[in-house]
């Protein structure tokens, strides 16, 4: 199914196309979600909250301003990080026991790599390191540019150069 | 081209993309892209890439999480159609609700003010009515006052005249009618001792006089006429009229005089005599 007759059979509601959106989608907006939250049913919870969200607000999606994936990642990063400042999120964060706190608060503004977290197969190796931390902040981790020149004190012109770099590497790699 | 060439170096479009753009960025964004297809492609490339990434980064949820994932959305497909419209509804019954509040409000203030109104109009009427008793009833209090005034000036010459009756030392006499007037009679009381005159008006049947002249009441006197005063004869005259004193008399004689009197008598005008 092409993503033009699978947004034409959403905007019918067909049932077909929601099992094909989930079966097409699902993995990656989970990866996406997954970096932001580390609690495997709180990250399920937002997956869930996310394919509600795409299903009531489809008729918002325009096909005209960008692909479908683009639009739905949003939705699920945003959420994600609304999680993340809920009162609910923030009480189960405090529940923690003292001892695992530190490491809690470490896994939280990690950015180190986590291969596990990377996907096993790990592909693409065609990215610099620093390219790649940025885009796993501002990508992945729904940081905004700005956020994560100050997280790793470099200079925002930097944070720019560097991503667009990483994602022209990406574009050469998949073409 | 150069322009465009430089917009897309700026990084803006990666961004875009990458959900880290302003509202504003967003919209100019959205807008080269409709007008350039160079942007629209560069966008789309960059879209695409970032979806292939992603997918490179997926994480494979769990076998459950599709079954009650899609039943959540499965469960909505009963009204899925109606799921736009019911938001529509839900939204129009919160719009709707909300106004019968307001107006029940307008309406108790309405009603309230229709209350007042009338309240108002009932109180004036009432006012208006005990207003007008109140008059009725102060008109009649002082005729009632006038009347009772009257009547007790009349108990009291009444009184008078009665203890007059009673009193020993006044002697009646009663005037006769001269030949010019047989009909005429005239009763004077007459009291030596206390020298006081008192005529009956009430009694007295005299032709009456008119503006230009009075009745005098004469006293002889050793056989000189004494002015004991004037009087007027009308059918309503009543009572008893204290005249002059004088300590003794022979006779009494009333004449016509002009207004006012005269300092003695004009016999031919003589109406009514009688000896003491």
């Amino acid at each position: 199914m092409s993503e033009e007759e699978l947004v034409l059979s959403l905007r019918h509601r067909e049932k077909i196309a929601v099992e094909a959106l989930y079966d097409m989608y699902s993995a990656s907006l989970f990866g996406v979600i997954s970096r932001i939250i580390n609690d495997t049913t709180i990250a399920e919870d937002v997956l869930q909250e996310t394919f509600v969200k795409i299903w009531h607000s489809f008729s918002s999606y325009n096909i005209e301003k960008g692909r479908l994936f683009t639009w739905m990642v949003n939705i699920a990063r945003n959420l994600a990080i609304d999680k993340t400042r809920s009162k609910d999120f923030k009480n189960q964060n405090k529940n923690q026991d003292i001892e695992n706190n530190v490491t809690f608060i470490d896994e939280q503004r990690n950015t180190v790599y986590k291969p596990e977290l990377m996907g096993v197969k790990n592909l693409v190796q065609t990215l610099k390191p620093e390219q790649k931390l940025i885009i796993e902040l501002v990508y992945f981790k729904g940081y905004t540019h700005v956020e994560a020149a100050e997280e790793l004190g470099i200079p925002l012109g930097t944070v720019k150069t560097r991503l667009r770099m990483g994602i022209q590497e990406l574009r050469k790699h998949f073409n | 081209m150069e322009d465009l060439k430089a917009y897309i170096e700026t990084g803006i479009l990666e961004l875009y993309v990458l959900g880290d753009v302003t509202p504003a960025e967003k919209l100019q964004v959205e807008e080269l892209a409709s007008k350039h297809p160079g942007i629209r492609a560069e966008l789309n490339e960059i879209e695409r890439s970032m979806e292939l990434y992603a997918g490179e980064n997926a994480i494979e949820p769990s076998e459950h999480l599709r079954s009650r994932i899609l039943g959540s959305l499965l469960t909505n497909f009963g009204d899925d159609n109606d799921f736009p419209t019911q938001t529509h509804t839900e939204r129009e019954k919160v719009v709707t609700t909300r106004p019968p509040d307001k107006q029940k409000e307008i309406n108790f203030y309405k009603y309230a003010f229709a209350a007042c109104l009338v309240l108002l109009l009932a109180s004036a009427v009432a006012l208006y009515n005990l207003y007008n008793r109140l008059n009725d009833t102060n008109t009649r209090l002082n005729a009632m006052q006038l009347q009772n005034q009257h009547f007790s000036t009349t108990v009291s010459a009444k009184d008078n005249e009665l203890s007059l009756l009673r009193d020993t030392s006044y002697k009646l006499i009663r005037l006769k009618g001269t030949k010019k007037s047989p009909e005429s009679v005239m009763t004077v009381a007459f009291s030596p001792s206390k020298q006081k005159v008192v005529i009956d008006l009430e009694g007295l049947k005299l032709p009456a006089n008119d503006q230009a002249h009075q009745y005098q009441l004469w006293a002889l006197v050793g056989g000189k006429p004494v002015d004991l005063g004037v009087f007027d004869a009308t059918a309503d005259s009543s009572g008893f009229k204290n005249m002059k004193a004088i300590a003794s008399a022979d006779a009494f004689a009333v004449t016509l005089e002009p207004r006012g009197g005269s300092p003695s008598p004009t016999l031919s005008q003589m109406v009514v005599m009688g000896k003491f």
